[in-house]
Order: C-alpha cells, then structure tokens, then sequence
C-alpha cells in the first residue's frame, strides 16, 4: 500500500469512529465535557480503574506464568479464581462474619480466608494440571486449549453447585446462581479526609488494603521469580525446556509449582475481589478471566511485568469505560481491545520481539 | 441360546442406553427406542463383515436386535412396576406393562432384522457384480433407504408412541446444522473458532429484522433465510480477515472475542443516533445545535434490536397446501429442518471433494508448503469461515422463525463451546461424526437431563426425603440434586475425557486420527509470521 | 531471455546478512547449482525466490517480470515451484490429494462451481485426476499406492512424491532444495537421470541447492557458491573445482585468501566476500511474532 492510501485509510477508519462510536458511548464530546464538568470523579475512577487493575493483575498472572511454561492458554485460570472466591466466602461464613463487624475480629478470618482459598485454588490448579493437561503435553496445541476450556465449565459448575449449599453455609442466599453477597468488612475511612487533607476523591481504607496486598503478592511474586533458584528454574523453563531438563532442572516439578503459584494468585484474588466489591457469583470468573488473560496478551504473555501493566490499564479501561463510555459496552470494548492487541502487536506492550532473537 | 447371550455382551452399551431411556420416559419409549437403537445394531454387527447373503445379515440382525430387545423390554418391566411407585407416578396395569415390553422387544428385533438383510446386499463394487445384481438393491442403497424411512417417519412414530420427541428432535437438527457448519474451519481447514454461535446470533437477527412487525419489515421467510445466509457469510468473512496472520490459541482466542461482542452488541443496539461528526463539530463550535447533521434516530433513537427482550414475534414460513407453519404443528417444521440438514449434507460434502476442500486441509497440515504449491492461503481461509457462517447462517434463520422470537442470551459462549463439544465427541472432520455427536450431545441436554431430572425429584420427593430425619440435609438433597444443574459440569467432563481418552472422536476421521496421535507434532510455520520479517 | 534475474538480492535479520547483495542468472533450460559450506544463505536464497521471505532489498525478475515480493502462491502459478530440505508433503493426505494439492493453481474451478458442479467442472475434476494419477507414473511412483497417505511411503518415494507435487503445477523453474538428501548411491544416480529427464521433457530449468559433489560436478550446467551469505564463485563445474577461494571455503582454511575476489567464471561477479558473521542468519526461518515460540527452534533451513 502507497504511504497516500494508507493516509486515506487512516481518516476513513477515524470518521467511521466517530461516526458509529457514540453508538457504543464513544461520544467525544460529551466525555470531555463530563470530564471538565467534574475532575474528581475523574480520579475517583481512576482510583477505581487501579484497584480493580491491580486484582485484574493477580489473576493475569497466572496466565501469564503458565502460558510463560507451558504455552498453554489456562482457560480454567478465570473460574479457579471464582472458586476462590467462594472459599473465601465460605470462611466468612463459618466466623459468622457479617457487614460491618469490628475490624479486630475481622482481620483473623480475612487471614484464614486468604489461606484457605489461595491453599485450595493452589491444589485444585496442580490437580487440574495433573489430569487434564499434563496427559496432553505432545499432544498438539489446541488439545491442552480445549481441556482447559472443560475444566472451566467443570469449574464454574462447581461455583454453582457450591452457591448452592445454602442448607450447611447460610451467608450462600437463597438460590445457587444468584449473586451472593460478601460481607463488607474493611472500614471505609476515608484517607485524605482522616489526615485532614479537603478533597472530593474518595480513596478509602479499604482501598488501600486492596491496593497494598495487590501490590504486595506483585512484589513477592517478582522478588520470587528474580532472586529465588526456583524463580529462576522456572525462567529457565520458560526459556527452553529442553536445555533445562539437561542442565538438571526438573521440569515437572517446576511446572507443578507454576501452577501452584498461579493458583495461590488465583485464590487471593477471589478474597480480595469478595471484599472490595462485596458480592461474587459463579459466573464472575469467565469474564474477569478474559480481562485477565487480555491483560496478559496486552502486557505482553509470558511477561510478569507485563502482566501487572496490562491488568491496570485494563483496569482503567473498564473503570473510565463504565464512567464515561457505557457500562453497557464495556465488555465489547475490552474485547475490542484484546483482538486489536491480538492481531496488531501479538507481542504485548513488553512482549520481547523475537525478531531479534533468532 | 448362546448367540443371544452373546449378543447381549455385544450391544453393552446401546442395551444399556435403550435401557435407561425406557426408564425415563416408561410408556410406548421402548418401541420407539428399540427402533431407532435396533437398526443402529443391525448395521453395527453386520456392517464389517461381509455376509454373503441378506438371509445372513437378517438372522445375525434378529439375534443382535433380540438382545437388545430383551434389554427394552426388561427396562419396560422395570419401570412400569418399580420405578413408577417410586417416583410417585401414575401407576400403569399390569397388561398394559407386559404388551409395552412384548411389542419394545418385537420392534426391536425386526428392526436389527430389517437393518441387517440390507448389510447381506452386495456391494456392488465391480462391474460384474453390478451386472449380476441388476435391478436389485445394493447394500448402501438398502441401508440408505432404511435410514430415509427412519427420518421420514419418525414423526407418525412419534405422535403413535407418545413420546413427544419431535420437538427435541427439530433442535437436534438445528444443532447438527450449526455443527456441520462448525466442522468445515475447525474440522477441515483446522482452524479452531470459539465464537461461533456469533454467526449463529447474526442469521437469526438477520430474520428476525426483516420479517418481524419490529421494524415493520416483514419479508418472505423463504427470501430471509437466504438473506441471513448471505449476511452470515459475509459476516464470516469480515471477522476472518483480522484472525488471518494469526493460529491456534490465538486465533481461538480472537474469534472468541468476536463471539462475546456479538450478543453485546445485538444486546445494546437499542437507542442509536447517528450524527454527522463534521458537521456537529462545527455545531458545537459555533454553538448552533441546527448545523449538526442527524442521520438516524434524530427524532426519537433509533431501536434496532430491542435489547433484552429481543425481537417477536418473527414471521413464519408459508407453503401451499400446508399454509402458514404453526407452533403446534411440528411436522412441516421437521422436515423442513430436515431438508436443510441434508442440503447442508449435500453441499459442504461437495466443498470437501472439492479444489477448496484439499486446500483447507493442505493448509491445515502445513500452511507454508500448502503456499508454496499455489494455494492463496488468504482466500481459501477466509472461505472456510465464510462457508462454516453460511450454514450457522441457515440453522440462525430457521431457527428466529421456529422460536418466532429471539434474545441475545442465547447466542453466549456456552452454545459456541456445545457445538464445538458435538464436532469433537463425534470426529473432527468427519460429517457422521459430527451428526452422532450432535445427536447424543443434544438428546442428552435437551430430552434426557430433563426427564431425569424430572424422575429423580419425584422418586427424591415420594421415596427418599420423607425418610430423611436432618431438616438441613432434607432441605440441602430437595434444591441441590437437580441434574440440569449438572449441564456445565457434563460438558466439561466431555471435553476433558475426550482430549485425554480419544481425541480423534467418537466416529474418526482417519485423517485426524493419524494427526492426533503423533507424538512429533510438525511444527506447522505460518507464512504470514516468516513474512512479517522483510 | 533469461528465465530468473536476481540483482543484488539482500535479505537481512536484524544486525545479520544472511544473504549479501546476491546476483545470479538463470538461462532457460540449464541446470545450474547453488552450494556452498553450512549456513551460506542458500536456503535464505531459495526462500527469498519462492516469496516465503521478502527480501531487504535488491531485485528479481522472473521472464522479464518482476517478481520481488510477490507471493508464494502468486510465484507458483507463474511458474516458480520448489522442493522442501526437510521433506514438506501434506502427511496426511493421500498420495493422489497431495499431486492434485500441486495441481491447486492451474485449476479453475470457483466456489460456485464446486457448490453447483456443473459438468464442466465435473470434467476438469476428472481430467485434473487422470493428470495427477499419470504424473504419478511419470515420477515412478505408479498409481496403486495412490490412495495411501503420504506419511506411509517409504523416505524416498517422499522424495519422488514432493517432486511430483511440484511438477504438477507445470512449473518452468523447478527448484530442488537438496533432493539427494538421505538417498543412497543408487537412489541418488536415479534421481539424477529423472533430472536429466524432466529438464529435457518438461522444457524446465532447474536449481539445486545440493550438497553431494558428485551430482554437483555431474548435473550442473553452471554452479555457483556461495559462503556467508556472499556469491564468492560461479562457473562451469570445472572452473568452480579449480578456484581457490571455492576450495579454501570448502576445506575451511583458516587464512582464506581474500584477495583477488575476482572468480574464474565467466558470469562470475566479484562480489566481496564479506565475512560479517552472517553464519548464524541461516538459522532465521522461524521468526514467529510472539504467539508460538513453541517454533523457535524449529528447523527451516537451519541444517544448511
């Protein structure tokens, strides 16, 4: 194509966007007038979009550490997070928790909690892997692919099954597919408002502990994988499995701890995301799934810096999207976003190019 | 003696299935059954070897389909006079009981009977054969026509025998349609699409657009269909072309995305207004609102799809003679939902034997040399997606003017994932498989799980739970054991248990069977990602 | 006329030259062969004239077209047909599919017409078989094993079957990438007399990347050789055998003399040979974007 046609082409698919775009909220305009009209809802969003990114990128992480090993889209990653949610949710329940409780007798359960559901989606993951990928590791690519899409159903039925159990767990409702409320535990202090600083942002405690524990498990994972010999058998799998397997890494027990990481991740996500949004549901982890893993592809897979840089900007597009597009059209407009990233820069933000590793 | 003892060993598994569907349903379900099951065994004991004459084929079809009836009719007796009480249903006579297992056990047998004489046809395979057989049958013929008279009369059978299958039957055919549709880029050109159902989305609001009061467009169903074909193909071609330089997970990943943004855009394209964004540029700048050209929805926005509550009613087919198609009558809807399933039969098995059909699967095995032998790998890609639209094109059509009403939740991902589950449980790239596939997926989501379900809480309610003393418990076994709940959980089992025990399906596709299997698995390089160095 | 032109021709990877300023000439209906030590470039060479690569720069001309950059498939069907290193048919085909595959660009049938298949179309189908089956017979494999898979013949019927393949597109310039690979002795003077004979029969000119000097020095009309990525000779068989420069690549001297570059041939172009470690850009087929470095390591053209 001529440098001219490609111009042409450019201010073609501009004024088709804005032509169509407010259909799906993108009305400029108006965004902008929004914006100007009131800044602090701006940055309230963006607090939003951060934390939301934040536990996006825990779970993002698990894609990316297995995809990183394996090359193996993880499906089932979204939906172990569900569960793990649901675990969470069950320790709650069995401390009596509810909305409200004095944060002193809340902060042992919350501790339990993260135990418990990052402990189980931990052994579900290496279960899972154990059966129903690792039988299929010669097999051709898309075989793995489409058993991890089966255990995501076998996965989000058990979610199902598991807001069923109203009769032994009260706090699970009344019927299994609704949603169930998580009880709100951490206080919502305001920040700003407690140091004295006059603000119209909301930024409260209970944002902080999200964002700081979010950010903590980044840190840790990143410090694991650097400094670690674990960390870096794992990144020396990652690189070449087969130079690895003979320099005298074992290559199953690194892949075993892979995924025991991701579902640690997996499971501390599904608490956070149970107390910062305080309701959850079965079906909760197929679309945080695909957020994830279109973080994951944005930042770059296989990167875990990346992941976390993808999973707050996709973050951010949700929150702003939600404010200022249409809630309506947001996940049309994350998708959006992941197959342009898939088909115009497959390589992530971070991705390496490989061009130049040949 | 023996041989039916044997036999019985034999068709395990369908005796067991014929078996548990008489437990279901009870009634006359076991002369249907036995029908169907017994020409399947018929053909299934006889079909490898090569009976000499149909006198042959027809006493080793009776031995097998009496084995089998025996399963029926012990089932019949089973449950008309266990299962019934139990599950607190109305209680049948004795006779009544005994002439349903008489006549399930009857039917059964002369059925593999029937399906077995065909199998002792010759082959006609050389001319002489075909000489000395002149004027009679050949063994495919024979079974052919067996298999129409099947299909053809299902629906009287049906209407005799009480089941009430039909309904469940006209979506299997749906389905088979869609999965037949499925097979050709997954199965044939292998690429794998996981957003399928989204083309399914586009025929059926195709239809429902142009032939519903909605819009005040009611166009012949006859014209529609073709439309929503066409609109699904070309549908088909513009989501194909970005996925082109992409393969395996990513490309499913992408057409995944397609397939999520579908529904949400038919979910929200309720309120549109379309301005002119030149001229309302100008508008705002001057600060005059009249310059800014409106184009649609100017008045009040513009609701194309209704949202949520979809669009209904949608217009039904009309012929002469039969007149308008009505909701009660299902029979000029099976056999048109038939028709279809065998057009579609027809034309994707001449794609197959065909220049593209060798191209797809050139390129499914290796891209770069399917290139470098003259294959635009652009355009023979984007026909696969294009053909497997056309036909979800088709079942969308029918199916807008079956429902006569249609809403986005339909289409999600789930029934993208069950129809990829039909297309790998039966063989990938195999047309018989995929039908099988279909039809056990489908009779096993649709007609089964129910009716268990259903039988399951009665025999819970009448038997079980009045005996259970913990309130919890009681209160846990009345909401939780509720088999439909259990469909995911089924069809990740699938999927799963398939990937690991017989990826190559149910009914293999030699091909793929060889393909599935090799543990070397050739690196297939895609021309587009050597290219993208230059 | 010359068949095949190629000026200059450059491919690079990043920092490596894998092929440096590359000039060659094919005359219609010559044999000509293209060696040289592991990782010269000339698969890079043949990838480039068979548009799997685009090159960086430089110019091809294909019967006073140009053809730089086009398309394989493009490439194909006027007339430019190859032959894998590593043997590329469709395994799980049958024999007669993967001959008819060959065949793909000459026929014309379009999706109406499958769909509809009228008999014109029915009889181009017909015919394309009859040529397939006897392409078939004239590559020596016969037709009774014309409905078994690919993948189930023995190694050198592969060979035989890729060539069939390639034939069947009616192509004018056949490109071999080392077809002798793996054959024994016999298998090898076999395959070199069916050369002879495609070339005299099918009115064809062939290039050869090949690496048995006796079919080298026995086949070629011309030879050239080519060393980090460079044309460092070309002449007659003879003249190739004499040259200095060609016998120091060979033996691996360490002290090749680089001085008078000039080649004994007479089309020989005194390209310098430029030793800029370009060794390693042979390795280069695979540069996947990201989404499958399951390929890196794959093994296009890597054991040149």
């Amino acid at each position: 194509m001529k440098p001219w046609q490609k111009n042409v082409l450019y201010i073609v698919v501009i004024y088709f966007i804005l032509l169509l775009g407010p259909i799906a909220g993108l009305d400029i305009p108006r965004i902008i007038q929004d914006i100007v009209q009131s800044p602090s809802l701006l940055f309230t969003q963006i607090l939003v979009g951060l934390i939301n990114g934040a536990i996006i990128a825990i779970i993002a992480l698990g894609y990316t550490l297995v995809y990183g090993i394996i090359e193996l889209i993880n499906f089932a990653h979204g939906d172990l997070y569900m569960l793990g949610g649901f675990a969470a949710l069950t320790v709650m329940g069995m401390f009596g928790m509810e909305d409200g409780a004095p944060l002193g007798t809340a902060i042992l359960p919350m501790l339990v909690a993260l135990l418990v559901s990052a402990g189980m989606c931990a052994g579900l993951n290496v279960v899972t892997e154990r059966y129903a990928y690792r039988p299929l590791r010669n097999a051709p690519r898309l075989a793995p692919l489409i058993s991890a899409i089966g255990v995501s159903f076998i996965f989000q039925n058990l979610g199902l099954f598991w807001g069923g159990l109203r009769s032994f767990i009260p706090i699970m409702g009344n019927t299994a597919a609704a949603p169930k409320s998580f009880p709100d535990l951490l206080p919502r202090t305001d920040i700003f408002q407690a140091l004295g600083i006059e603000t119209k942002i909301d930024f409260t405690v209970k944002d902080l502990t999200v964002l700081v524990v979010a950010v903590g498990l980044m840190v840790g994972l990143n410090l694991f994988v650097q400094r670690t010999p674990a960390g870096k058998a794992m990144r020396a799998v990652a690189q070449n499995r087969e130079a690895a397997k003979i320099v005298g890494i074992n290559v199953d027990q690194i892949i075993v701890l892979t995924f025991l990481i991701g579902g640690a991740l997996a499971g501390a996500a599904g608490l956070l995301v149970g107390l910062y949004n305080n309701t959850i549901v079965f079906t909760m982890g197929f679309t945080a799934g695909l957020r994830a893993f279109t973080a994951a592809v944005l930042g770059g897979i296989g990167n875990i810096t990346g992941a976390m840089l993808g999973g707050v900007l996709i973050g951010l597009l949700s929150a702003l999207s939600d404010q200022y597009l249409s809630s309506r059209w947001t996940d049309a407009w994350v998708f959006g976003v992941l197959v342009l990233i898939l088909v115009f820069r497959p390589s992530g933000l971070l991705g390496e190019n490989l061009q130049e590793k040949v | 003696m023996q041989n039916v003892l044997k036999a019985l060993r034999a068709n395990l598994i369908l005796g067991g299935v014929a078996a548990f569907t008489v437990l279901l349903f009870g009634g006359w379900s076991g002369s249907m059954i036995g029908w169907l099951l017994g020409t399947a065994v018929g053909y299934l004991d006889t079909h490898e070897q090569s009976i000499p004459h149909p006198k042959v084929g027809l006493r080793i079809g009776a031995i097998n389909g009496f084995a089998l009836g025996l399963w029926v009719a012990a089932a019949s007796l089973v449950e008309g006079l266990i299962l019934r009480p139990l599950s607190g249903q109305a209680i049948v006579p004795l006779p009544q009981d005994l002439l349903h297992a008489v006549v399930g056990l009857a039917v059964t047998t002369v059925a593999a009977a029937l399906m077995g004489a065909m199998q002792g046809l010759p082959r006609r395979r050389s001319k002489l054969a075909h000489q000395t057989t002149h004027g009679s049958l050949s063994r495919r013929q024979g079974t052919l026509l067996i298999l129409a008279a099947i299909l053809l009369f299902f629906p009287f059978a049906d209407r005799m025998a009480q089941t009430g299958w039909i309904a469940t039957v006209i979506q299997v055919l749906i389905f088979a349609m869609l999965a037949l549709g499925l097979n050709i880029p997954v199965g044939y050109a292998g690429l794998l699409d996981l957003g399928y159902a989204a083309f399914f989305a586009i025929g059926a609001y195709t239809t429902g657009m142009l032939s519903s009061p909605h819009l005040g467009i009611e166009w012949n169903f006859w014209l529609v269909i073709w439309i929503a074909a066409a609109v699904a193909a070309v549908a088909g071609l513009i989501l194909g072309s970005p996925t082109l330089p992409l393969r395996g997970d990513y490309l499913a990943i992408v057409t995944l995305g397609f397939g999520e943004i579908v529904p949400i855009v038919f979910r929200n394209l309720t309120e549109i207004r379309i301005v002119e964004p030149i001229s309302s540029l100008f508008a705002t700048l001057l600060n005059r609102p009249e310059l800014a050209i409106c184009l649609v929805g100017c008045e009040q926005p513009f609701n194309l799809t209704n949202g949520e509550t979809g669009i209904n009613p949608i217009g039904r087919p009309w012929l002469p003679f039969i007149g308008s198609f009505s909701s009660t009558n299902y029979l000029p809807w099976y056999y048109l939902v038939l028709l279809l399933v065998i057009f579609s039969m027809f034309m994707i098995n001449r794609l197959r034997n065909s220049r593209l059909g060798r191209a797809w699967t050139a390129i499914r095995e290796d891209e770069l040399a399917a290139s470098s032998m003259g294959i635009n790998r652009v355009n023979v890609k984007l026909l696969a997606f294009a053909m497997g639209a056309t036909f979800s094109g088709f079942a969308g059509a029918f199916y807008a003017s079956y429902i006569t009403a249609i809403f986005p939740s339909v289409f999600d991902f789930s029934v993208s994932v069950i129809i990829l589950c039909m297309v790998i449980l039966g063989g990938l790239g195999n047309m018989i498989g995929v039908l099988l596939g279909c039809v056990i997926i489908m009779s096993a989501d649709r007609l089964y799980l129910p009716q268990f379900a259903q039988v399951l809480k009665g025999f819970l309610n009448t038997t079980v739970l009045p005996n259970i003393a913990n309130p919890a418990l009681r209160d846990f076994l009345a909401i939780s054991v509720d088999p439909i709940q259990m469909r995911l959980f089924l069809f990740g089992l699938v999927l799963v248990v398939m990937m690991i025990v017989r990826p190559e399906g149910l009914v293999p596709n030699s091909r793929r069977r060889a393909e599935l299997h090799s543990e070397d698995v050739v690196a297939n390089e895609s021309l587009a990602d050597v290219r993208s160095v230059g | 006329m010359t068949l095949l032109q190629s000026e200059q021709l450059t491919m690079r990877f990043g920092g490596l030259v894998a092929v440096n300023a590359v000039d060659l000439a094919l005359e219609p209906g010559m044999i000509a062969s293209l060696i040289g030590p592991n990782g010269a470039g000339k698969t890079t060479f043949f990838n480039m004239l068979t548009g799997i690569y685009v090159p960086t720069s430089g110019r091809l001309t294909f019967q006073g077209q140009d053809i730089t950059g086009l398309l394989p498939h493009r490439l194909t069907e006027l007339g430019i047909v190859r032959t894998f290193q590593n043997i590329r048919l469709f395994s799980n085909m049958t024999v007669l599919e993967n001959v008819l595959v060959g065949r793909h660009c000459r026929l014309k049938t379009n999706l109406v017409g499958t769909l509809l298949r009228p008999p014109a179309v029915r009889q181009e189908e017909a015919e394309a078989r009859q040529a397939a089956l006897s392409m078939l017979e004239y590559v020596g494999l016969g037709t009774d094993r014309a409905n078994e898979f690919a993948k189930n013949l023995p190694y050198g019927d592969q060979r035989r079957l890729e060539i069939a393949r390639a034939l069947a597109s009616n192509p004018r310039l056949l490109l071999l990438d080392e077809p002798t690979a793996g054959m024994n002795p016999n298998e090898t003077a076999d395959l070199t007399r069916f050369i002879y004979r495609i070339r005299d029969e099918l009115d064809l000119t062939v290039l050869l990347i090949e690496h048995d000097m006796k079919v080298v020095m026995g086949i070629s009309d011309r030879v050239s050789v080519m060393e980090y990525g460079a044309k460092i000779a070309e002449g007659t068989p003879d003249e190739v055998r004499a040259n200095p420069q060609v016998i120091a690549a060979y033996l691996g001297k360490e002290d090749a003399p680089t001085v008078g570059t000039e080649a004994t041939g007479a089309e020989a172009i005194g390209s310098p040979a430029e030793a800029t470690g370009t060794a390693a850009g042979e390795q280069t087929a695979s540069l996947n974007h990201r989404p499958n470095p399951q390929h890196i390591s794959s093994d296009r053209g890597s054991d040149e």
